[in-house]
């Protein structure tokens, strides 16, 4: 029983994306990883952080530390509106919200639709692309959700931190 | 099995060869690792596997492997049992038999008979017996003793029938197949601490079943049948005493059966209901049950005293006072014979004893019997509680009831301090809002304790270490181990367990001297090691403390320059600066890399698992005198009072317990030293300001400091003044750790909910402290 809804929830999670907007892009994110929604809502600052660690929220009792989206790809900063919205995921237990400009919705694309990345990796960004979908005409960029947060980069950001205390 | 092989067999013995097969190919790694280290569970695995195999190649009648596994087996039980010990040989030969089996079993899929194996299978065993003769001649002093201790248990045994393969077709036909036991010795009836535990429980049971039937009965005395219960859980625990040779408990469970029997059979005695006399009995058998299960003996010892309570419970005979009055014993005799009337009746109707001298008699009697009743007095039951009782919980379980706890603190704090309440003058609600707060608060300290064990443990697990290794290094200690009943959180428990041990390591192998060099430096021949564990400042305290020879700052300060860890020649840093470098990562001062330590590794281990717990290392220590060692470490979710403090809109929670005074300075306190460093003068000292809007890099409402708030913080014995524009209030606060994502935060321990639901920071003093201090003397460290 349990391992057929095991099953079900695979199945109902695959190929799904919750696509959100930034900066004049669509994005798109694993919705296995999304946890839920929420508007945007004060945060505390944390001192030391790098900029796009905005500081950390009050979930339901749960703090969990909030990324600026936009700050992570160095991307122009856009005073938060009551669009912006912070997307909560979990990551093997870790969550963290991410603050986008505005979700879109649940988009289905499937792997014959994902193109993989461009090879340019110019901007910041670049590199945290899983690849490109496809829905009709408009394209979405899939973000792997698992760069965004633990890439060598932040990693040793946090090193930092920690070498610090 | 010859020609008759049909289809059905031929399908059993192809299982029975994956099987096999597969099992080899599992077991061939663990038997090599079986070299490294003998875990008893690998041994235990491997022994089924040769078990398994053995009777179902019994079954089939592949006498070839079934006597090969035999004699694996044999070799296996004999290491198991700790008869003889295991030699790489022994390995190799493991080997060689997992390599038989596998030619043998491809024989037997290929041909259906290992009949082709014989002389291989006629080698092998016999090596296997060889390896047995020579291990058991060899070994035999030495394995003798442990054997008669625990006589070997053939346990695995029944397990092992049930995983072989096919055993549902028929039973093992091999009678040899019990291992044979060790030397053929039959084990002595030796209270072994299996039987121990078993009588502790069963005795537990029935003290229990007889305490519950006294109690019905001392309410209901008309209850005979309840009676016969405790007579019988009695008489089943005087058995067990008996047997087991417990005989002072023995004894006094039979004069509680006796009294049992007496009131069982209808007898009168000198109490009407002597329930309360047995019940402190059963109490004086509970405590012997008790101390049994701690290893001791169950000696009683007011036996004597029991054993008289219980007697005078039972009532002394009239006749013995007749005969006392001067009646013949005779006719008293005969009188008791015929009793169906009072005794007293009778011998005056017989004319053998006047009135006078039955009145006396029963009057006598009568005494006695109240005097009885005085002496046995209404026993003030010293209640002994039964054997603590455990249970094991998950610890997930235990960490989701402590976090709700924490919620509820929250919720509470949001319900008593809520905005709406603000102005009202709500008498009843704030009685009840005490009230909850008050509950609110022993569930929460209740909560904590049940995560709490003592560091005895750990302490005791050190005594063992400081042995070995005082004997590799040659050097005499005596470790000392104090306040081992401090209680600490299990996890915190198992992080500084590796801690621990390498500062041990490190006091005994680079701290003490040698005896020669102890005595040389007017010290005695025996150095001490004291590991203490005591609470301090809202912390536990785990200190490592030896009267070696302390730390040496120039060997240290060179061999930090030499690895390029500092700048400099380091003559600016202070002593505390130069010590804590010992726990930078491939750091060792020891001139020889010993066997113990000295390969640099290790101290940044201490240093890496205090953090984790976001604990602290403190080393002081005197050239000569010795090396303190302290590892500070918070109370793990504690709840913490905290003052709430605001800076422009920031707030941060500042632990009251660090907090000695606030003041709002006025510009002559102020100092500023030529360096820019503002210090300010609280009576006779100069404390320096930290500006806590330049730690949080926020907007304040004023820089001008009498403007704001200046709070005297101290720890561990520095004092400094914080800048705050306003302190906000005092609350409850629980400690939430920052996300792992973010990882550790300079200035700050973590984080709590305030009554808003907004975040907010909890500043780390300590860390503020060290920055503080840095900044007076401008160094940096790293």
């Amino acid at each position: 029983m349990a391992d057929d809804n095991m099953l079900d929830n695979e199945d109902t999670q695959k190929d799904k994306y919750l696509t959100f907007h930034l900066a004049g892009e669509d994005y798109g994110i694993e919705i296995k990883y999304v946890i839920e929604i929420i508007g945007i809502q004060n945060i505390t600052d944390v001192p030391d952080m790098p900029a796009f660690i905005r500081g950390v929220i009050n979930l339901r009792g749960k703090v969990i530390p909030v990324m600026d989206v936009r700050a992570r790809f160095d991307l122009p900063n856009r005073e938060y509106d009551d669009r912006t919205c912070i997307i909560v995921v979990n990551i093997d237990g870790t969550e963290v919200g991410l603050v986008v400009d505005e979700v879109s919705e649940v988009a289905d694309i499937p792997a014959s639709s994902v193109e993989p990345p461009p090879k340019t990796g110019k901007s910041a960004g670049g590199q945290y692309i899983q690849g490109m979908g496809k829905i009709g005409k408009a394209v979405k960029i899939l973000l792997d959700v698992h760069k965004l947060l633990f890439s060598d980069e932040m990693k040793a950001l946090i090193a930092e931190q920690e070498e610090g205390v | 099995m010859g020609m008759d092989i049909d289809n059905d067999q031929i399908e059993i013995i192809q299982e029975f060869v994956t099987e096999s097969q597969d099992m080899i190919e599992q077991l061939e790694p663990q038997i090599i690792e079986l070299g490294q280290n003998s875990d008893p569970e690998t041994m235990n695995a491997i022994f089924r596997l040769f078990h398994s195999m053995k009777g179902s190649a019994g079954f089939l009648e592949f006498d070839h492997i079934t006597r090969v596994a035999h004699a694996a087996e044999n070799l296996l039980d004999l290491i198991r049992n700790g008869e003889i010990e295991l030699v790489p040989d022994h390995v190799t030969l493991l080997c060689a038999s997992c390599d038989f089996a596998k030619d043998a079993l491809e024989k037997v899929d290929s041909d259906y008979t290992d009949d082709s194996m014989s002389d291989a299978a006629d080698e092998i065993s016999a090596k296997l017996h060889d390896a047995i003769e020579v291990a058991k001649g060899g070994g035999e002093p030495a394995a003798e003793p442990v054997a008669a201790e625990a006589p070997p248990e053939p346990e695995p045994e029944p397990e092992a029938e049930l995983e072989a393969p096919k055993e549902e077709a028929a039973p093992t036909p091999a009678p040899s197949s019990a291992p044979p036991a060790a030397n053929g010795e039959l084990p002595k009836l030796e209270i072994t601490e299996e039987m121990r535990l078993s009588f502790v429980q069963e005795g537990n049971e029935l003290l229990q079943n007889a305490e519950q039937g006294l109690l019905a009965w001392g309410e209901n005395p008309e209850d005979t049948e309840s009676i016969g219960d405790i007579f019988r859980q009695i008489h089943s625990f005087k058995g067990n005493c008996g047997f087991f040779g417990f005989s002072h408990m023995e004894e006094l469970s039979h004069q509680m059966e006796n009294i049992l029997d007496r009131v069982k059979s209808g007898s009168k005695l000198a109490v009407e209901n002597p329930a309360d006399q047995l019940l402190t009995a059963l109490d004086i058998l509970q405590q012997g049950v008790n101390d049994i299960s701690d290893g001791k003996d169950g000696v009683i010892e007011t036996l004597e005293e029991q054993l008289k309570q219980l007697q005078l419970l039972v009532p002394p005979l009239l006749g013995e006072f007749l005969v006392e009055e001067g009646v013949e014993e005779k006719a008293v005799a005969a009188a008791v014979e015929t009793q169906k009337k009072p005794v007293g009746e009778i011998l005056v109707e017989k004319g053998q004893a006047s009135n006078d001298q039955v009145d006396n008699a029963l009057k006598k009697q009568q005494q006695k019997l109240n005097d009885a009743k005085k002496e046995t007095k209404p026993a003030a039951r010293t209640k002994t509680p039964a054997k603590r009782q455990d249970i094991r919980v998950d610890l997930g379980k235990l960490d989701q009831l402590i976090n709700l706890i924490g919620e509820l603190v929250i919720a509470e704090n949001m319900l008593i301090h809520n905005p709406d309440l603000v102005g009202m003058e709500l008498e009843n609600f704030n009685k009840a809002g005490q009230h909850m707060s008050k509950l609110v608060r022993e569930l929460q300290e209740m909560a904590m304790s049940i995560r709490m064990i003592p560091v005895s443990g750990l302490f005791r697990r050190m005594i063992r270490l400081v042995h070995d290794i005082s004997v590799k290094a040659g050097k005499k200690v005596d470790l000392e181990l104090i306040g081992e009943e401090t209680e600490i959180d299990k996890t915190v428990i198992e992080t500084i367990t590796d801690p621990l041990v390498h500062l041990l390591r490190n006091s005994l192998d680079h701290g003490l001297e040698t005896p020669d060099e102890r005595v040389a430096s007017g010290k005695g021949e025996k150095g001490t090691v004291r590991l203490q564990a005591r609470h301090e400042e809202g912390e536990v305290w785990v200190t490592v403390k030896d009267d070696g020879r302390g730390l040496n700052r120039e060997k240290i300060l060179e061999k930090a320059i030499s690895k390029g860890l500092i700048e400099g020649d380091g003559s600016d840093l202070t002593d505390k600066q130069i010590y804590n470098m010992i726990f930078m990562p491939g750091f060792s001062t020891a001139a020889a890399i010993t066997d113990i330590s000295g390969r640099g590794v290790g101290m940044d281990v201490v240093k890496r698992n205090l953090e984790k717990i976001k604990g602290k290392i403190d080393v002081s220590s005197t050239p000569g005198k010795g090396t303190r060692i302290d590892l500070r470490i918070p109370l793990t979710l504690a709840i913490i009072d905290g003052m709430l403090v605001r800076v422009g809109t920031t707030t941060c929670i500042v632990p009251t317990l660090s907090i000695l005074e606030a003041f709002r300075p006025t510009m002559d306190q102020i100092t500023i030293t030529p360096e820019g460093d503002e210090l300010a003068r609280v009576r006779e000292n100069f404390f320096p300001i930290i500006r806590l809007h330049e730690i949080l890099d926020k907007e304040p409402d004023s820089k001008e400091l009498p403007d704001g708030i200046l709070i005297v913080l101290e720890y561990q014995g520095s004092r400094f003044c914080l800048f705050v524009d306003e302190i906000v209030g005092q609350q409850q606060t629980v400690i939430k750790g920052l996300s792992e994502f973010i990882g550790n935060v300079a200035g700050v321990s973590g984080c709590t909910i305030l009554g808003d639901g907004g975040v907010s920071l909890i500043l780390d003093v300590g860390s503020l402290v060290e920055s503080a201090e840095s900044k007076a003397q401008d160094v940096e460290l790293f």
